[in-house]
């Protein structure tokens, strides 16, 4: 099992109110598997997705990334999950402005502490992977906004990560270049990787096998898709 | 963490806006700037004056009825010692094995004239023969006065160019009568120009045989002694063979002190440093504040740069950055700043020094330790201020970060 998640909670403290934002989450992803997170916004969704990411602590309850426990680490080990282990693309795509495409994609594997041919081979590499091998020396500001998404996957993907934890990925994107995005990561996941989507668009949720849908801090359905099921007879 | 790129984007963010990186580094490079020139300025005073002190007057020492004078109490004490002889020059000559040479020497200010001409103000030195050694004084025409001139005190002067040019210009001043005070000398030799010296002339002078001087003067003077000693390793022994004629000649009681002053051009040079000494101390605390100043600057630069950023910071940390990764980011960054600034700060502090060493006589050189404290004090400038924005960088929350707008 590569995410096992147990009776998660997480709640915070808003001024004098506790508002419980997981309120005891059980889920479990396997290798290669392609799921999608759903919710209305208030779900939980971000929280779990935070959560998934680890880049937040569970106030309550297990997550076990590879057999290992989350909410004990310290801020440096879950930096080192982080790093190792998950790769992040946004829905801003939040790459670097005056970094060029190579050097975005390579950050990861700076803080890795690869060493610097290395990191260049590798993160071209990556970024042949998404078809950009063109544009390694552009800046952001010189791509599409596809462009710079695949950008942001051949960063997730450079440090061959356990699972790529997409938020909203096609959100700032018109619905071909959206549709573009979601090939790419279809192609991603066919590569034997494992892709988590975080949306709240059903059309999106649908490129996925499975779409597990979250409210008030609870897993609401957890289900196969269609394409899951014509996958499967296909 | 990547100190190119940290580097790199220290100085991508100087030259993308000049004007602020310029006045953000302000401070730090008036600071660095003071710093070099101070340094460079005082020891090339340094040099200068112990260049001068030493050569001039090497294995000098000079005995008088003052001694090293810094208090009016002590002026009013000495007052009453009693005078200091010809008779002791003699008998110093005498007693004092050591002594390659003993010059006495007196001094009044005067106006001088020839015919329609006059120059007021003239230092008049009566001096025995060897001043020219003492003084370093080399003659340029005509010749130096002798021993015969003294004996026999002669109304002759050696005068310096200066004077030479002033006083009898387009003459030959060899053999003319000039009239020093009351009374009538024969020039007998002009010195070689030897120029300025902390701006004050060096060949505005004329000098008589310290004999002749004394026979002349209205009022009795104590006179000073210059005695030069065989080489350095005797000037102590010299030193102290002086100091037992004299307290033999004026009946100092054993264990009482000396009632007459022995300088060395140690004892000026101690001076003269104690005095260069707080104005080092002075600039170096003006230098300090405008390094604070400047560091101030560079911190509120840096505290503007971690908010600008924050979304920066927060992927950073989504992709595998530490805490003190982000902290070495943006220390890195903050002292690339300063060190810039500091960079800059050295060439003007040494422009500065090569500029006062052309435009005066002073050799301030450019001063190797001057240029490794500037760095040093720029990059700790740096450390330190920014420490506080690189610490607020790092404990930044990621997930907070990533949402910031």
């Amino acid at each position: 099992m590569l995410i096992a998640i147990r009776d998660l909670h997480r709640v915070y403290q808003v001024g004098t109110e506790q508002v419980h934002a997981l309120n005891g989450v059980d889920l479990d992803i396997e290798k290669n598997e392609y799921v999608a997170i759903m919710g209305p916004s208030g779900s939980g969704k971000s929280t779990l997705m935070n959560l998934l990411g680890c880049l937040d602590t569970p106030s309550q309850g297990s997550y076990k990334l590879k057999d290992q426990e989350i909410g004990t680490l310290s801020d440096d080990e879950l930096a080192r999950i982080r790093n190792q282990e998950i790769g992040f693309v946004f829905q801003t795509f939040n790459l670097l402005a005056r970094a060029d495409a190579i050097h975005n994609v390579e950050l990861p594997l700076v803080y890795a502490g690869v060493k610097h041919e290395e990191r260049r081979r590798r993160a071209r590499e990556a970024l042949e992977l998404v078809g950009l091998s063109d544009r390694m020396k552009h800046k952001p500001n010189e791509l599409s906004g596809g462009q710079r998404q695949r950008v942001a996957i051949a960063r997730a993907l450079v440090n061959k990560p356990s699972f790529i934890l997409a938020d909203e990925p096609t959100g700032n994107l018109d619905s071909a270049t959206g549709e573009e995005i979601m090939i790419a990561f279809e192609n991603i996941w066919k590569q034997g990787n494992t892709v988590i989507l975080v949306t709240h668009e059903p059309d999106i949720a649908q490129h996925a096998n499975r779409v597990v849908r979250m409210r008030d801090g609870k897993v609401e359905s957890d289900a196969a898709t269609e394409r899951r099921i014509a996958r499967a007879h296909a | 963490m990547n100190l190119r790129e940290s580097t790199g984007i220290a100085l991508g963010a100087l030259r993308a806006n000049k004007l602020r990186s310029f006045l953000t580094l302000l401070g730090t490079i008036i600071g660095v700037a003071s710093v070099i020139a101070v340094i460079s300025f005082v020891e090339g005073l340094n040099r200068f004056v112990s260049d001068k002190l030493i050569n001039a007057g090497s294995n000098v020492f000079v005995v008088d009825k003052y001694g090293f004078i810094t208090s009016n109490e002590a002026y009013e004490e000495a007052n009453k010692r009693p005078d200091i002889r010809m008779e002791d020059a003699d008998a110093l000559a005498r007693g004092v094995p050591h002594a390659r040479m003993v010059v006495a020497q007196t001094g009044s200010v005067e106006r001088v004239r020839f015919r329609a001409r006059h120059l007021d103000g003239i230092s008049i030195r009566g001096r025995g023969p060897g001043y020219d050694v003492i003084d370093d004084l080399t003659i340029a025409q005509g010749r130096h006065i002798t021993d015969f001139d003294d004996q026999h005190r002669q109304s002759v002067c050696v005068i310096g160019p200066e004077i030479a040019d002033e006083l009898l210009p387009g003459m030959d001043p060899i053999g003319k009568i000039i009239r020093v005070g009351e009374q009538s000398f024969q020039v007998i030799g002009v010195t070689t120009v030897k120029g300025k010296m902390l701006g004050q002339s060096q060949d505005r002078f004329v000098i008589v045989p310290v004999r002749t001087f004394l026979k002349y003067q209205t009022s009795q003077k104590s006179v000073e002694i210059s005695i030069k000693s065989a080489d350095q390793a005797s000037l102590p022994i010299a030193i102290q063979e002086a100091r037992n004629v004299l307290r033999g000649r004026r009946h100092v009681a054993p264990g009482k002190p000396d009632n007459f002053g022995i300088t060395t051009a140690d004892t000026w040079l101690e001076f003269y440093r104690t005095l260069t000494g707080g104005i080092f101390v002075v600039m170096i605390g003006v230098a300090s504040i405008a390094l604070v100043v400047g560091g101030i600057v560079i911190m509120n630069i840096m505290l503007v740069s971690v908010t600008e950023r924050t979304r920066e910071i927060g992927v950073r940390k989504a992709l595998g950055a530490r805490r003190r990764d982000i902290l070495t980011q943006f220390l890195v960054e903050a002292t690339t700043l300063s060190l810039v600034g500091g960079i800059i700060g050295i060439l003007l502090g040494v422009g500065l020094a090569l500029l006062v060493g052309a435009l005066s006589p002073l050799p301030a050189g450019v001063n190797v330790f001057a240029i490794v404290l500037g760095i040093a004090m720029s990059s700790l400038v740096g450390v330190f201020f920014g420490s506080y924005p690189a610490f607020r960088a790092a404990k930044l929350d990621p997930i907070e970060a990533l949402r910031y707008e």
